[in-house]
């Protein structure tokens, strides 16, 4: 008796590999299987059944979890496509890194007058490794994924450092 | 009211809002719920207990109404004190009448007179007034149903809670969060699709919750709260304002007093701009006191505003901006205060919904649940999130967090140890709730010890842990050693509450004494309903035109009755007299007397 690894999100919500969904059905799909399998409506079974009807309940919840976030949409993606890929693609570039860190000193610096503008500027940094991840996934660039998804922390990273100080 | 169920009759479980000021019952009904009144017509149980000198244990309203003559022996808010220990409960505990003292593992002990009771066992008798006089109401038995807690209450707080419900003869099928059971409430037929806000602000919490309604299926998005913010906190301002006239005491009649004094400044507060307390103490003192709303909600500017930080955070948790809010639903007898509406209303840009009354909402909408999972009702679904972090701890005492606060659930996690010495065949896990980095500042919910690991070189042994948390928010963990497939055992040493053994020795106790408390329970049920008849029948008179002779044998009856309460009368005589009464005024009731006063007659609460 090995432990079964949960069921990748996609094969739970019966959808294809795919870093496109329709955010509208997705939704659909996740109320649609929730009312199939959520125990509430299944407390009338065996014992034996009810774990199992849990434990169905939980790998919708935590498939719909990473299926409606675009980033561990696009991890979960990159992961089942090319496995171990995030950990072999770590090495960043030294002047992405560079950057990295002044941004950081930036925010952690920004007060008043200065923090909009800064936040307008890791929303355009946000977006673009959204999209340049949704591009490389799609055209089978793994290593590059990885890369601009490992990449993306940091402005993530920045931006949530100045929500904090709003 | 009076009902047979029927061989078909649908599975019954009512719902129960066990709260810190108030506790009641409702049930499904048609397409919405109705709360059970006891049969004064009553749907409140203040959630007082009077452990009376005489050897009397007096709930609700009548053990409320001796708070005063016996204030080191009535227990209020015992909600505050339920899954917690002294060290968490702190300076809380400096400003209560009656005695509490640390038992065993440092949990809380009411001390009344020789005796001690847990929280657990207070809260027990609060419920088996409520499940009482819903069986009353309903005419059967009642053996199931669904408990609300605040949203913050932590696994400690909800354990005790189930407890409490299976020490008074109950089932708990779930532990419902209160602001979701009150959107439940507003949002019973589901056809209004939107996001809504739930502001819930009680006697002693205050929760709030962002959900969203989508086709009958209720989704909390998010939910944040403060286990120690409510309307008591507000009473206590003004009961500072009392203190600072009087001379310092920590006589248990004094502190008793000033809080109902401040109580009544605080309801009057809603609705006039400005109220006066004149309070005679006797000997104790003098305190002639008046307060503006303006003074008033200077005061408490703070508390509410730290409400409106928990409804931003909330917001912010369930990824919206408050302009998306569609709906704000008002909850718990607090928001009643001018001040909490208008600053909601000036932060959210919303007119909040007061057309469930704030005091039912709760239990109207766990009854509502409680219809789902008897299976009654497929059409709802209600799908609910952990309201802490799940983690564990780590080397060097901060907490590896496993599950986030505000995850749906049912949800799980696996997680991956090793073990750290040759040949270790046994790991210890120790999990904590909380936000927190340190350990130290989370709340320890218990100890997990994985036995059965075979014997190989330290960090070769590949232990996978998988927490899974059930749909009540209880976590279970099962643990496999994946290389030699072996099952690890896990034992639970839970750190607050009671024991599943203490729990199995209560509810014995509680079965050996069954008889005695029933007996116990009647006698004191028609001594309530007697005075209530005494009064009723006293306003049914002065409002009924009726002939002389027949005013004259009622106020006998009347009379008789009062008399036989008075010399405390055994229950026989007392309930052949209450019979007598109600004869006499029944046929009055028929011949001459107008429908209105049949109807304060029955609002006083005779049958």
């Amino acid at each position: 008796m090995i432990h079964v690894p949960a069921p990748d999100p996609f094969t739970v919500f019966g959808l294809q590999r795919s870093m496109d969904v329709d955010e509208r059905a997705l939704e659909q799909r996740y109320l649609k299987l929730s009312r199939e399998c959520h125990p509430d409506l299944h407390r009338q079974q065996e014992t034996g059944d009810c774990i199992a009807v849990l434990q169905r309940a939980a790998e919708i919840n935590d498939a719909w979890k990473v299926l409606r976030d675009p980033w561990q949409r696009a991890k979960s993606l990159l992961e089942l496509a090319s496995p171990g890929v995030l950990d072999r693609e770590k090495k960043l570039d030294p002047a992405f890194l560079a950057d990295a860190l002044e941004l950081a000193e930036e925010v952690a610096f920004a007060n008043g007058a200065t923090i909009n503008p800064l936040r307008e500027r890791l929303e355009r940094a946000i977006a673009d490794d959204l999209e340049a991840l949704h591009g490389a996934i799609r055209s089978g660039e793994h290593a590059l994924a990885a890369r601009r998804l490992h990449a993306s922390h940091y402005h993530r990273k920045a931006m949530r450092d100045l929500d904090a100080k709003s | 009211m009076t009902g047979t169920p029927t061989p078909a009759a649908p599975r019954l479980v009512v719902g129960i809002d066990l709260g810190t000021t108030n506790s009641l019952a409702a049930v499904r009904a048609g397409k919405g719920a109705r709360v059970l009144r006891d049969q004064d017509g009553e749907p409140l149980v203040p959630s007082v207990v009077c452990f009376h000198p005489d050897g009397r244990t007096i709930v609700g309203r009548a053990g409320k109404a001796l708070r005063l003559e016996h204030p080191d022996r009535t227990v209020f808010s015992i909600k505050r004190l339920i899954g917690r220990s002294v060290r968490d409960l702190g300076p809380d505990l400096n400003h209560l009448p009656y005695a509490v003292v640390a038992g065993e593992r440092d949990l809380p002990r009411v001390r009344i007179g020789d005796a001690q009771w847990s929280p657990e066992a207070i809260s027990a008798l609060i419920l088996q007034q409520v499940k009482h006089n819903a069986e009353q109401a309903l005419g059967h038995p009642v053996r199931e149903a669904v408990v609300t807690v605040p949203a913050w209450f932590d696994d400690a707080q909800r354990q005790a809670t189930k407890d409490a419900a299976a020490l008074a003869g109950l089932d708990c099928l779930r532990i419902l969060n209160e602001p979701t059971a009150a959107a439940l409430a507003y949002g019973i037929d589901g056809s209004k699709d939107g996001t809504a806000l739930v502001y819930d602000l009680g006697g002693g919490t205050f929760d709030v919750s962002i959900l969203r309604i989508d086709q009958g299926v209720f989704r909390v998005l998010a939910t944040a709260g403060d286990t120690h913010l409510g309307g008591d906190d507000f009473d206590e301002l003004l009961a500072q304002r009392i203190f600072a006239l009087l001379p310092k005491t920590d006589d248990p009649y004094v502190l008793q007093a000033v809080r109902a004094a401040a109580e009544g400044l605080k309801i009057q507060l809603s609705t006039q701009e400005r109220a006066e307390l004149q309070l005679d103490l006797g000997a104790r003192g003098q305190v002639t006191l008046a307060v503006t709303r303006a003074e008033f909600e200077g005061a408490i500017a703070p508390l509410v505003q730290r409400t409106l930080d928990c409804v931003q955070r909330a917001v912010k948790d369930a990824g919206l901006r408050l302009e998306q809010l569609d709906d704000v639903v008002l909850v718990g007898g607090s928001t009643r205060v001018p001040l909490v509406r208008a600053r909601l209303q000036s932060l959210t840009h919303k007119v909040p919904h007061t057309g469930v009354d704030p005091d039912l909402a709760v239990a109207l909408g766990a009854a509502i649940q409680a219809d789902v999972l008897a299976g009654n009702d497929r059409s709802l679904l209600l799908l609910d999130v952990i309201p802490l972090s799940l983690g564990i701890e780590t080397l060097g005492g901060t907490v590896q967090k496993l599950i986030l606060r505000n995850t749906t659930i049912p949800t799980s996690v696996t997680e991956e140890f090793s073990t750290g010495v040759d040949n270790q065949t046994a790991v210890d896990l120790t999990v904590f709730q909380g936000e927190r980095e340190l350990a130290k500042d989370c709340r320890r919910l218990g100890h997990f010890k994985l036995r059965g690991i075979p014997p190989l070189p330290a960090g070769l042994p590949r232990i996978a842990v998988t927490f899974l948390v059930d749909a009540d928010g209880v976590l279970r963990v099962n643990a496999r050693e994946q290389r030699t497939g072996a099952e690890a055992s896990i034992q639970i040493v839970p750190s607050f509450g009671l024991t599943r053994d203490e729990v199995r020795k209560m509810m014995l106790d509680s079965i050996e004494h069954a008889q005695a408390d029933y007996l116990a329970r009647e006698a004191i049920d028609l001594r309530v309903k007697a005075e209530a008849m005494v009064r009723g029948t006293q306003k049914a008179l002065a409002m009924a035109e009726l002939p002389p002779d027949q005013t004259y044998a009622v106020q006998k009856a009347t009379k008789a009755l009062a008399k036989l309460l008075v010399g405390n009368a055994d229950a026989p005589t007392l309930k052949q007299a209450c019979d007598d009464l109600s004869k006499l005024t029944a046929t009055i009731a028929d011949d001459v007397i107008s429908s209105a006063v049949t109807k304060a007659l029955r609002e006083e609460g005779s049958k």
